[in-house]
């Protein structure tokens, strides 16, 4: 079966700390991943480890035929195709909304101007902030500005998308339209989307699969179902009876 | 409300900081006055039994600091020495003199606050001067050349008067005020002193220098390249001055210096600065 | 003091004429290549990061007026350069240093975030820098820049040790020749606070519009 991530004995270290230990895992195309597990698990780093943002030490990582392993690799180009969405947004806050997702498309692309502003238009609509496109990041609320993340992101066509925590960061009624746009992004479209969340509702709704992470190792690999009905290990178990009693 | 307050403070602080400011300086400038009014140079060099002198530290010749001793050597100096001398004989005491360093730019300030009593410094004796410090008679017959390098084919200042020349002055010295008689044309720029004057020349900011022949006459031993031309074309003597009003010791410096000259002393200081420079008869000097 | 203004208005103006215009070349080109420096001392490329900060901490740690003469007095062998132009250059040179690392530092103080978004979208390090991170840290800049901008009008006064023709230099000729240098220094200092007065004001300004 073709698979569009692929991680073989990935070891990463931050000085003498083993971040991560023996990382196999492979995503398919299309699929919908989700990341838990307790924090400092190294769910995170994982992530940022796909589309180069951190740097493995040991093993193979290839994303979309590419090993992101190697020094020869054009992680400019990789990065077109994976697009990530972060905890803080990471919106550019000299720009207005609209520049936000079309500067991208603009320099990196050479899209032009009129179909890079039709796009824009449309995936304004598509996470239902049509009339923000002249504000500033600093004049829209939490959830307004994690909708434009992804937007931005989108803007690039990605092949894949990478969700580091984008609800975690936002106050409680501003998490539900965050996750509305997810749910229509994940379900509606071909993307493969990994997403690390502490939101189990939303997991259990939209993933394909949980990945189970603690101290850096991967605990469990099932299919969702599985996971939240019967999980394999004790670790597993007392974290998703910690996470619901909530 | 706070913020307001701290405004007003602020605002509080910068105006009596302000008064203080003038208040100072006024007070300063009145006391100064004051005292420049009553004060008696001579009687206070008596009681000292020393002699303050403002000597130059960058001329060759007059005023240099010697780098193995670290005191100023020159003509001024050596002309200070005796003076001082001479007065203590005449004033039947022992007076030490005492040195100094001044600027061409500084010299009269320094009179004028009273941190010297007298200037020993190349100083031209010039009728702008004279309403604000007390000179001597003359000590030094100077006058005004120029000096270029030997490469470059200028004869004399006629030369120059053309806006493509440059011509490097020092700051503070008449040869800015002749130049601009004798070579309205040329371009004129001031260096502060003669050492970078001189520096000015020989890294070709300008065709030539100008100041007193016997300044430029002390660059020519210095350096093999540079010459003293066409002569002088101005009369500009030096004198050693005092401050305004100090007419007890204006009386007792040009007394000393009419014994020295009298006694041999004049000439035999002259003879050994000036006597082995080419181009120069020392004899001239002392006529 | 009204008559040494009378009498030497068009001295002193000449002179006030020279510090702006060195003032002016000063502070585009320090702005100029103390960003180009500042770029270099942050740039990944070891090279470039070695060149970028031998020349800061060089320019940085010795006096302005031991480059200007530098200039006036040995550069000018090679190449004709007057007084005016070696003490422009050297403030231009001094000045980029200090501009180098308020730039630095305003950089350094944007969100490391911005960065990081701008790479995952597929901006390459230099055109994140252009489009993202060097306006912000510009902005961020701004207090120090114009702190550096008023040091430099005022040290644009070096230029009267090699006859720059500036107003400084103006301030000793005409002292030379009226013995009053109380008076004259004072009417000076006055042109002086002419020019980093509105300075001031126009960079209070401009930090204020943009937070």
């Amino acid at each position: 079966m073709s698979y569009i991530i692929q991680f073989k004995d990935v070891q990463k270290y931050y000085g003498d700390f083993h971040v991560l230990h023996d990382i196999n895992l492979t995503i398919h195309p299309g699929e919908t991943v989700v990341l838990i597990g307790p924090s400092g698990s190294g769910k995170s780093t994982l992530l940022r480890t796909i589309n180069g943002l951190e740097t493995i030490q040991k093993g193979q990582l290839i994303v979309d035929g590419k090993d992101v392993s190697s020094d020869k690799t054009n992680l400019n180009q990789l990065r077109t195709d994976v697009g990530m969405v972060f905890q803080h947004f990471n919106l550019y806050n000299n720009k207005t909304i609209l520049d936000n997702i079309m500067l991208a498309p603009k320099i990196v692309l050479k899209r032009n101007d009129a179909k890079n502003r039709e796009i824009a238009d449309q995936l304004l609509k598509r996470v239902g902030l049509t009339d923000q496109g002249a504000k500033y990041p600093a004049q829209l609320s939490g959830g307004q500005k994690q909708r434009i993340a992804i937007a931005r992101s989108l803007a690039m066509d990605p092949k894949a998308l990478l969700f580091d925590e984008p609800t975690s960061a936002l106050d409680p009624e501003m998490v539900g339209s965050v996750l509305s746009v997810m749910r229509d992004i994940t379900t509606s479209s071909s993307m493969t989307s990994l997403v690390v969340t502490h939101e189990m509702d939303f997991a259990k709704a939209v993933a394909d699969r949980v990945i189970f992470m603690a101290d850096g190792k991967i605990l469990e690999d099932s299919s969702t179902e599985e996971f939240f009905k019967q999980p394999k290990t004790e670790r597993a178990r007392q974290f998703l009876s910690q996470v619901e009693h909530h | 409300m706070s913020k307001l307050k701290g405004k007003r403070i602020g605002l509080l602080a910068a105006v009596v900081l302000v008064v203080v400011l003038v208040g100072s300086l006024v007070f300063g400038w009145t006391y100064h006055e004051y005292q420049s009014k009553t004060k008696n140079s001579l009687k206070n060099i008596k009681s000292a039994h020393v002699m303050r002198w403002g000597v130059k530290s960058d001329t060759r010749l007059f005023g240099l600091i010697s780098p193995k001793t670290g005191q100023s050597e020159g003509f001024d100096i050596d002309m200070a020495r005796t003076v001082t001398k001479q007065i203590a004989k005449d004033q039947g005491t022992k007076i030490k003199p005492e040195f100094t360093p001044v600027t061409t730019s500084s010299k009269i300030q320094l009179i004028k606050n009273n941190q010297v009593d007298a200037v020993a410094a190349s100083m031209t004796i010039t009728p702008e001067r004279a309403k604000i410090v007390d000179f001597s008679n003359p000590y030094f017959p100077a006058g005004q050349s120029i000096l270029v390098k030997k490469n470059s084919g200028i004869k004399n200042i006629q030369q120059l008067n053309n806006p493509k020349s440059t011509i490097i002055g020092v700051m503070g010295t008449m040869a800015m005020e002749t130049t601009k008689k004798f070579a309205p044309k040329a371009k004129l720029i001031a260096m502060p002193d003669n050492s970078q004057a001189f520096s000015a020349l020989q890294s070709g900011q300008g065709d030539a220098m100008t100041t007193d022949n016997a300044i430029l006459y002390g660059f020519c031993q210095q350096s093999k390249d540079v010459a003293v031309i066409g002569g002088t074309f101005t009369n500009q003597p030096y004198g050693l001055a005092m401050d305004k009003g100090q007419t007890d010791l204006q009386k007792a410096v040009n007394r000393a210096l009419k014994e020295i000259r009298a006694d041999g002393t004049y000439d035999r200081l002259i003879k050994k600065w000036f006597g082995n420079i080419p181009g120069l008869d020392w004899r001239e000097l002392t006529k | 003091m009204i008559k040494i203004l009378t009498d030497n208005w068009s001295t002193i103006i000449t002179g006030f004429e020279f510090t702006i215009l060195s003032s002016i070349v000063g502070l585009l080109g320090s702005l100029i290549l103390g960003t180009v420096f500042a770029l270099m001392e942050m740039a990944p490329n070891k090279f470039l990061k070695f060149i970028g900060t031998a020349f800061v901490e060089f320019f940085r740690n010795i006096p302005l007026l031991v480059i200007t003469l530098f200039f006036y007095v040995v550069v000018s062998h090679a190449v004709k350069i007057n007084g005016f132009w070696a003490g422009t250059i050297a403030l231009i040179l001094y000045t980029s240093s200090f501009v180098a690392e308020c730039i630095r530092g305003g950089v350094n103080s944007v969100d490391p975030g911005q960065m990081e978004g701008a790479r995952s979208n597929g901006l390459t390090y230099t055109q994140a820098m252009i489009h993202i991170v060097l306006p912000q840290g510009f902005k961020l800049a701004i207090p120090s820049l114009g702190n550096q901008f008023i040091n430099l009008v005022k040290n644009s006064s070096i230029l009267s040790f090699v006859a720059g023709l500036d107003l400084m230099y103006q301030a000793n000729v005409i002292s030379g020749a009226n013995l009053d240098p109380f008076n004259t220094y004072i009417v000076i200092g006055i042109f002086y606070l002419l020019l980093t007065g509105p300075l001031s004001v126009f960079m209070n300004h401009l930090e204020n519009r943009l937070r």
